[in-house]
């Protein structure tokens, strides 16, 4: 495996092969240079320690959404403290408008399953976890058959390529909670419990899953790991800016295009991203704002999007967050009362119902948009969404109450007036329907016409 | 006791001290700082999730720090602020969501009067709800089992119920059901409320008016009952509740006297060498064993006559008997105890055996023995009887002359017949009319006293009720008894 050179949005990690019907065994992944990492370090007698060290220094953040140094999560965790340590990969992807997690599990399982044996070597864990989104049927099949294909080739199980190094890995399914995303919530859920977040203290790198130091990890970072150990902390470095090594998978969706999943080098021209590499918005008509990685990420206008470039700290100071990675571009003409009402409801919907502010509020604020929808707002109303997401912030176990609140009022700052508006006039400033065309229909029917007789191409390609 | 660690803090500026481990909101409750609070329970784990018990940690330099006081660990120096304005406004928003969905129907709530949610509204809240949209309906009235009713609507979610369920009373009977605000607290699938023989403190611990007794629903308002000090008989635990009975104040006058006398209802009072806050639903049936029907007059061969004549025969009888042999109850008090041993020192270990016997005995379908506070001898002063006298084996001497029966239990068809016996009892039965005399005595809640629990732990219970003329307190009694003089009626002793 050696690193891409710069093509289209910047070097690719996980991209960077033709998808046919089997490039996701094993045995493609193999000649793509995987389970070299592996081999490395099991052969080399890499010490566990080094292995964490190789990924601090590396500088990864982690991809589920808070961009928290993996290295620095790995360092917390005693490997001399005679407890079991384990290795969760968060694969409940449930943040709305992400799916990149999904690409790579569906493509990429053995890159993903080589990072949690690694992982799990580093922290010495004998036991990891996949906890897998219960909705994700082909990634749950193919992460299924990676892990028995890595079984059959002494990849997992008792002492892997007799290094002495043993790791058994279980692959649970969600039920459909979006809080199960939550490393505590997940944790509960793996134990059979309800799946509710945890108060910290203590950490979960303290006492995590049964009570042990549990590491839990997003797919991307840990896919990353491989590459990470085979090239060197330094060679990784090199791709991205200096505050945000690597790349960044991106799930586009909305008005836009070309949506799908991209793989972007950090640092890479967001205005270029949305305009050039997903072909702008539908229909061409302009850009409104961007929800730029998941709905928990406060929206960024098109003038707030100039200059900005994909990345950490660019996103930080452009006044919200890389996130999840799931970006939804919004057309102008589309209402934002309507659209925080559709983003409320599906946090009134996925509050977990443990802890006050959260589980009374979601539903409170859905209340009050739905009221101002339906024409019956009154001028407080806005106010009243304020103050009802402020009570929310920092009062809560987990961040769905914080992150529903910042996904309101960032609405609400940039366009109070739409809210007014709406208010004032019972009716919405857009209602004029919003003409969108289906970007596949075209290619479609393009590729129909090719095969003749086929039945669609996801089906040819052995997906289902 | 190995000396515990302890570490200095300030709570609102002043010194307090906290033992190592403990959370803020424990030290401070040491420290006399009440910390609100609405899900966290001394005696059960910290879930966090009312979010009320918000407090303010300042720091060093930088913004201060809030975070939950129940699940914050005191470290050393850490200065906690309780009620700074920034604490005092997260508290209103959170009465703010917490009273959101919940009726506010304190007027025909049972809880009314003693419902933390009403006093921490007036504490900390003290506006309307700022909500003008509909609230969520629930369930109201949902039967969790037999002797517990669920209001789904008054429900916080605190979990206090399903914790309680899991880490006291073990049945894991209880769980909370769906999200957000349609969560609710149900029976779980693969366990039996109804067996659950602590299930009623989840009334107590509830800090609403959610769970209620289907037996105690609307008997009385709090405002209109009081409580009296007391020890449950129900077993040698002795657990020490409260009895709650109508206020002298707000007697009936037209309806049926007993609604002025009757048990309302019981409830634990804390004691942490004995009971903690718990009681087993046996005390809280507790009605079900004191207010069986009443012995009110004496008997000489099962004809009534006046209390001071059947002494008077009584005391005959014994000063006439050669052998007689006492069955003190374990159910006396421990003043009783002390009387009876006074009155007949003389004659005590001589002429005189007395053994000590058990009143009552498990009944079919009881919860005979557990872990947790039932213990197997349902009498509550064996032990402080078993300090003074020796057990009953069961036999009568072969030159027993006479038989006394202090209390229930020793049947008629233990004794040999034809062989003359006195009892003495508070409650009616078959038996008491047989005896060649029956004296009535008061019981537990006529008078005051004290029981000495299976471990040695001594609680006193005080009466509250007037005993009748002809019922005798056992302590007048025994002098008369023993100097075959009529005894003394009082209305009330000791």
């Amino acid at each position: 495996m050696t690193l891409p050179a710069q093509v289209g949005t910047g070097r690719k990690f996980f991209m960077n092969f033709p998808v046919t019907a089997d490039s996701h065994t094993l045995a493609a992944y193999r000649g793509r240079g995987g389970y070299q990492a592996l081999a490395k370090v099991l052969s080399t007698g890499m010490a566990p320690t080094d292995v964490t060290k190789e990924v601090t220094a590396s500088g990864i953040l982690g991809h589920g959404g808070a961009a928290f140094p993996a290295g620095r999560k790995w360092g917390v965790v005693k490997l001399d403290d005679g407890e079991p340590h384990y290795v969760c990969m968060n694969a409940d992807e449930g943040e709305p408008g992400t799916f990149k997690d999904r690409w790579l599990l569906e493509h990429v399982p053995h890159m993903c399953l080589e990072g949690l044996i690694l992982a799990s070597y580093a922290l010495k864990g004998r036991h990891a976890f996949i906890y897998i989104r219960g909705e994700f049927d082909l990634p749950w099949r193919r992460m299924r058959d990676a892990i028995e294909e890595a079984y059959a080739a002494g990849l997992l199980g008792e002492n892997i390529q007799g290094s002495g190094f043993s790791l058994d890995v279980v692959l649970y399914r969600g039920a459909g909670s979006y809080v199960c995303g939550e490393a505590s919530a997940m944790l509960a859920s793996l134990e059979g419990k309800k799946g509710w977040p945890r108060n910290r203290p203590p950490r979960l790198t303290v006492k995590g899953l049964y009570q042990r130091p549990t590491v839990v990890n997003n797919v991307e970072t840990l896919a990353n790991v491989p590459i990470i150990i085979a090239e060197g902390a330094e060679a990784f470095r090199k791709v991205g800016t200096a505050k945000s090594p690597g790349t960044q998978m991106i799930s586009i969706s909305g008005h836009i295009a070309r949506p799908g999943v991209y793989e972007v080098e950090y640092g890479y021209s967001w205005e270029r991203f949305l305009y050039e590499d997903c072909g702008g918005m539908q229909g061409g008509k302009a850009l409104k704002c961007v929800i730029p990685g998941g709905v928990s990420t406060k929206i960024l206008s098109a003038e707030e999007l100039k200059g900005v470039t994909l990345d950490h700290n660019s996103a930080l100071a452009a006044g919200s967050q890389v996130g999840s990675g799931g970006m939804i571009a919004i057309a102008e003409g589309t209402c934002m009362v309507r659209l925080a009402r559709v983003i409320q409801r599906f946090y009134h919907h996925e509050s977990c119902g443990q802890c006050t502010p959260c589980r009374e509020g979601m539903g409170w604020m859905e209340r009050v948009l739905d009221r101002i929808v339906r024409g019956q707002g009154r001028p407080e109303d806005i106010d009243r969404l304020y103050h009802i997401s402020t009570a929310n912030d920092g009062t809560t176990i987990c961040s769905l109450g914080d992150s529903a609140g910042y996904a309101v009022t960032a609405i609400l700052d940039h366009y109070r007036e739409e809210f007014e508006y709406y208010i004032a006039n019972g009716r919405s400033m857009h209602d004029g329907t919003l003409t969108v065309t289906d970007p596949f229909a075209e290619s479609l029917a393009r590729w129909h016409a090719a095969h003749p007789g086929a039945l669609s191409p996801t089906l040819a390609a052995g997906a289902h | 006791m190995s000396e515990r660690k302890t570490i200095d803090f300030f709570i609102n500026g002043e010194p307090a001290v906290a033992y190592d481990g403990e959370t803020v909101i424990q030290a401070a409750r040491r420290a006399g700082v009440d910390i609100p609070h609405f899900c966290w329970h001394p005696e059960l784990s910290v879930p966090g999730n009312c979010r009320i018990c918000m407090v303010e940690v300042e720091q060093e330099k930088g913004d201060p720090w809030f975070d939950i006081g129940c699940n914050m660990p005191v470290t050393a120096g850490m200065r906690v602020l309780t009620e700074s304005e920034t604490v005092k406004k997260l508290r209103r928003d959170t009465m703010q969501f917490i009273t959101l969905n919940h009726p506010v129907d304190c007027g025909i709530c049972s809880k009314s009067g003693e419902c933390t949610l009403q006093d921490y509204h007036y504490e900390h809240n003290g506006r309307p709800s700022l909500s003008i949209d509909r609230k969520n309906h629930a369930t109201k009235f949902y039967p969790l089992s037999d002797r517990i009713m669920l209001d789904n609507e008054r429900c916080i979610m605190c979990t206090r119920c399903v914790r309680f369920t899991h880490e006291v009373s073990q049945s894991k009977a209880l769980a909370a059901v769906h999200r957000g605000d349609q969560a609710l607290i149900r029976p779980a699938e693969d366990a039996n409320f109804n067996t659950d023989a602590y299930s009623d403190n989840v009334i107590d611990i509830c800090p609403v008016g959610a769970l209620l007794s289907r037996k105690d629903l609307s008997n009385a308002r709090v405002w209109y009952t009081e409580s009296t000090p007391s020890v449950c008989p129900g077993c040698a635990r002795g657990c020490t509740i409260d009895i709650w009975h109508r206020k002298a104040s707000w007697k009936f006058t037209a309806l049926d006297p007993q609604l002025n006398t009757r048990i309302e209802r019981v409830t634990p009072r804390e004691t942490p060498e004995v009971n903690g806050p718990w009681i087993c639903n046996k005390a809280r049936d507790l009605s079900a064993l004191l207010e069986r029907p009443r012995a009110m007059e004496a008997l000489v061969a099962g004809r009534p006559v006046p209390t001071p004549e059947a002494v008077v025969q009584a005391a005959a009888l014994l000063a006439g008997a050669q052998r007689p042999l006492v069955l003190v109850s374990s159910w006396a008090s421990n003043e009783e105890l002390a009387a009876f041993q006074s009155a007949f020192g003389e004659r005590l270990g001589r002429s005189l055996t007395a053994v000590v016997k058990a009143d009552h005995q498990p009944q079919p379908g009881e919860v005979e023995e557990d872990a947790i506070l039932i213990v197997a001898d349902k009498n509550p002063n064996t032990r402080g009887a078993m300090a003074l006298f020796p057990a009953w084996d069961g036999t009568i001497p072969p030159a027993t002359d006479l038989v006394v029966v202090w209390g229930e239990g020793g049947m008629a068809a233990a004794l040999p017949a034809g062989l003359p016996v006195i009892r003495m009892s508070g409650y009616a039965a078959s038996d008491n009319a047989e005896a060649a005399v029956f004296l009535p005595l008061s019981i537990q809640i006529e008078r005051d006293g004290s029981y000495t629990n299976i471990d040695g732990v001594v609680n006193s219970f005080r009466g509250y009720l007037t005993k009748a003329p002809a019922v005798l307190h056992a302590i007048d009694l025994f002098p008369s008894l023993a100097a075959a003089q009529p005894p003394v009626l009082t209305g009330r002793a000791s």
